[in-house]
């Protein structure tokens, strides 16, 4: 195990793609202390930014301790492994993962499991904007693993999802699962408005309040509950609303009955 | 005594090309053919608010010093700083620009221009879904539904309108200035009979205060005539509201659910509710016929659409809605570009690194990313640690946490005005009006490229704003190739 500290207060990005179990795989503390980093414009190693020890025992692979708010990249494409992250990380976690597993204790910056393929990243604080979403112009969203949030998200979250299971313990802000294709999104509180615009597939799941359903979604019956995934289910009842019609889309969008009594007056349509 | 023909003029994105200036003893002092905002730039521009000459803020005070100096310190900055940002870049040429964007590959910066703040996310959207458009020429010939979508050009462009629209002569489609005329004489007539409603001439009921839903009135019969007709969308009754055929008064932080409504209808689905954006679903029924049967549509889309709620999702319907649109007829969409060159500024960051703004060199190749590589989401995050300003005014612009980081790290401002983002500066220099005194090449709203003139001379010197970058740029190199060489010799 490796056990990273930043040794100050970083003030510009740093880039560090290498931080990944696949790439420290095999090799000595000497070398990782020599793989490339950015600090802002200038190129640096590892070792110049963090304190680098080993630790005996075999799990996690990596351990960040301190505020890594402005480190981006960790875990990019990891493959295998575990990385531990004790305080704040910036933003891009594990983006592209294919597997392996990330825990956050603390919050993550925007972008986390962007484009994510496989794996489990458990977030323990909030997550920013565009979790498990794509960059400008990609439609690539995530695409398989899962991601749990206990606390809050940000908007623009499961943009362009294709598949996986993103749960969200807290609330989440508005475009969630926007142009959506499959996969579950599950929110327990509330949720912004616009959620699933757009969407032809999946299943998004509010479990709180939703000031607003799109009018582009129409009505189609009333559940007492809903699988999120094979550990978990959800109890209802819920709204069980199709669409979105702008896309001729066949997406579900769950909404609880109980937490929203403004709701009822789509029942004259069932 | 001159007169200079064909001068384009450099406040808005609609770039007239048609002015006239009379020029005498090196001043302008007539102005033909333009707005308002056109006269009193043409006329005023040598306000009492010029920098006369470059200024270095030394024990908290900025004093006057050479060029050299303030190019050498500004360049200093630059040299040293490990995450510069350089920002404006939309009153200026492009030429300047380009400079702009090889002075932040040399010194690893991002490089950011205003459209963060009006229509970055037009181009955001674009890049999702493209955008369908055409030339504002094309528009004029043979637009017959011209919609305004949460922008008043008749304040914000005034000419807009009867250049490229609604009041325009097209070879194809009629002016519609007869209509309005009309309509502004039966409006001044309402209001005469108001006003003696007022003055107890007449008597009348009390009007009770109208309710959101009742602002919005039916679609009237002239939105299925022939001709052009024009509509306006917005959260509130604009000037060029009052001159539509139809206008739309949307809820505020409302136009994404109310266009997707639009694009439902248009594919004959039927909506469970009533109403969207407080507008009842059988008005906007017509509002979807109408476009569906028009010949040549057009949206223009401004600010309101752009910076409320929902952002570049908002753009990026109105494309969907757009695209939708071109299987039943013609329909393009453009943004209501604000200052005059924010077009050059994206179309000369394209093709220099590939992206249109917020373009991040620091790692010696563009990278770009909204949210994270744009200037103001740095400042706020407190990242930077030197800022290039030129010709724009964040200073009065940006969130307060914004603009104390910028002056809490060296500022260089370049701007012939002493506005608040100079007054906040460490290195300010001041430059020529480009399109008044110096000249070069600016990108109208529709992408169409047109020259700037310079009619006059500049007061004694002062340079353009490319040439004082080249110099800067000139400069940076020279420190870093000293530093190299004193690194060698270490
Ligand atoms: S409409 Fe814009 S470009 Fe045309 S004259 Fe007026 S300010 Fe200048």
């Amino acid at each position: 195990m490796i056990v990273l500290s930043p040794l100050k207060k970083f003030q510009f990005p740093v880039i560090a793609e290498c931080i990944s179990p696949d790439i420290f795989k095999g090799k000595s503390l000497a070398e990782i202390a020599k793989l490339e980093v950015w600090e802002g414009n200038k190129q640096r190693t590892l070792g110049d930014l963090f304190k680098i020890e080993e630790d005996k025992a075999e799990t996690p692979d990596i351990v960040i301790n301190g505020d890594a708010s402005e480190v981006r990249f960790v875990g990019k494409a990891m493959k295998s492994g575990e990385i531990v992250i004790n305080g704040v990380i910036g933003m891009h976690l594990g983006e592209k993962m294919a597997g392996g597993k990330i825990t956050v204790n603390g919050d993550a910056g925007g972008w986390a499991g962007a484009e994510m393929k496989g794996g489990l990243i458990e977030i323990h604080g909030n997550a920013g904007d565009y979790l498990a979403s794509p960059y400008r112009g990609s439609s690539a969203g995530m695409r398989g693993g899962t991601i749990i949030v206990d606390g809050n998200v940000g908007s623009d979250s499961g943009v362009y999802m294709r598949g996986g299971v993103i749960k969200i313990r807290g609330s989440a802000k508005q475009f969630l699962g926007f142009r959506m294709v499959d996969g579950t999104i599950y929110v327990q509180k509330e949720c912004g408005t616009r959620v699933g615009a757009c969407m032809t597939g999946g299943k998004i799941v509010v479990g709180g309040f939703l000031e607003e359903v799109m009018p582009t979604f129409t009505i189609d019956s009333i559940k007492p509950k809903v699988k999120i995934d094979d550990a978990e289910s959800a109890n209802g009842p819920f709204y069980v609303f199709l669409g979105d019609l702008a896309e001729e889309g066949r997406g579900k969008l769950f909404v609880s009955k109980p937490a929203n009594p403004h709701l009822s007056s789509y029942e004259k349509f069932l | 005594m001159v007169v200079v023909k064909s001068v384009t003029c450099p406040i808005c994105g609609s770039l007239c090309d048609d002015i006239e200036l009379t020029i005498e003893n090196n001043e302008v002092v007539k102005v033909k053919n333009g707005c308002a905002l056109c006269e009193s730039k043409f006329l005023g521009y040598k306000g009492e608010h010029r920098i006369k000459t470059p200024l270095i803020r030394k024990d908290g005070k900025l004093m006057p010093v050479s060029l050299d100096e303030a190019i050498h310190k500004a360049a200093e900055i630059l040299a040293n700083a490990n995450y510069p940002i350089l920002y404006g870049w939309s009153s200026t040429s492009c030429e300047a620009q380009r400079i702009g964007v090889e002075l932040a590959e040399e010194i690893g910066g991002v490089i950011d221009n205003t459209a963060v703040v009006c229509h970055g996310p037009s181009i955001l959207s674009v890049q999702e879904v493209g955008i369908p458009t055409c030339t504002l020429g094309q528009i004029r010939h043979r637009a017959d539904l011209i919609i305004y979508w949460g922008c008043d050009p008749w304040s914000a462009h005034p000419r807009h309108l009867e250049r490229y629209t609604a009041f325009t002569e097209g070879r194809f489609e009629k002016s519609d200035w007869k209509g309005y005329i009309q309509k502004v004489k039966a409006a001044a007539g309402k209001k005469k009979i108001e006003s003696a409603v007022r003055r107890g001439v007449v008597k009348r009921p009390k009007a009770q205060p109208m309710l959101q839903h009742e602002l919005v009135n039916a679609p009237p019969p002239t939105l299925m005539k022939e001709g052009r007709k024009l509509i306006v969308v917005d959260a509130r009754k604009s000037m060029t509201a009052e001159m539509a055929d139809y206008f739309i008064q949307v809820e505020p932080n409302k136009d994404y659910e109310v266009m997707q409504a639009i694009r439902a209808l248009i594919r004959d689905q039927e909506l469970d509710v009533d109403k969207v954006g407080g507008v009842p679903v059988e008005y906007l029924e017509e509002v979807a016929d109408a476009m569906v049967n028009c010949n040549f549509g057009v949206i223009f889309f401004g600010m309101g659409l752009t910076q409320t709620a929902g952002k570049f999702r908002n753009i990026e319907v109105a494309i969907s809605l757009i695209r939708d649109l071109n299987k039943r007829t013609k329909f393009v969409i453009m943004p209501m570009r604000g200052h005059f060159n924010v077009t050059g500024a994206n179309v000369v960051f394209t093709w220099q690194s590939g992206y249109p703004y917020g373009v991040d060199f620091s790692l010696g190749y563009p990278r770009y990313n909204p949210g994270e590589t744009t200037c103001m989401d740095i400042l706020l995050r407190g990242e930077s640690d030197a800022t290039l300003v030129i010709a724009a005014d964040p200073g009065a612009t940006f969130p307060r946490r914004a603009v104390e980081h910028m002056a809490k790290t060296p500022l260089i401002v370049i701007d012939p005005h002493m506005n608040a983002t100079a007054m906040l500066g460490d290195v300010v220099i001041p430059s020529a009006f480009v399109g008044i005194e110096s000249e070069g090449t600016a990108y109208r709203m529709d992408h169409v490229p047109l020259p700037l003139k310079k009619v006059v001379d500049p007061p004694k010197g002062l340079l353009s704003d490319e040439e004082i970058l080249r110099r800067i740029l000139e400069e940076v190199r020279a420190i870093k190739a000293k530093k190299m060489r004193e690194a060698e010799a270490a």
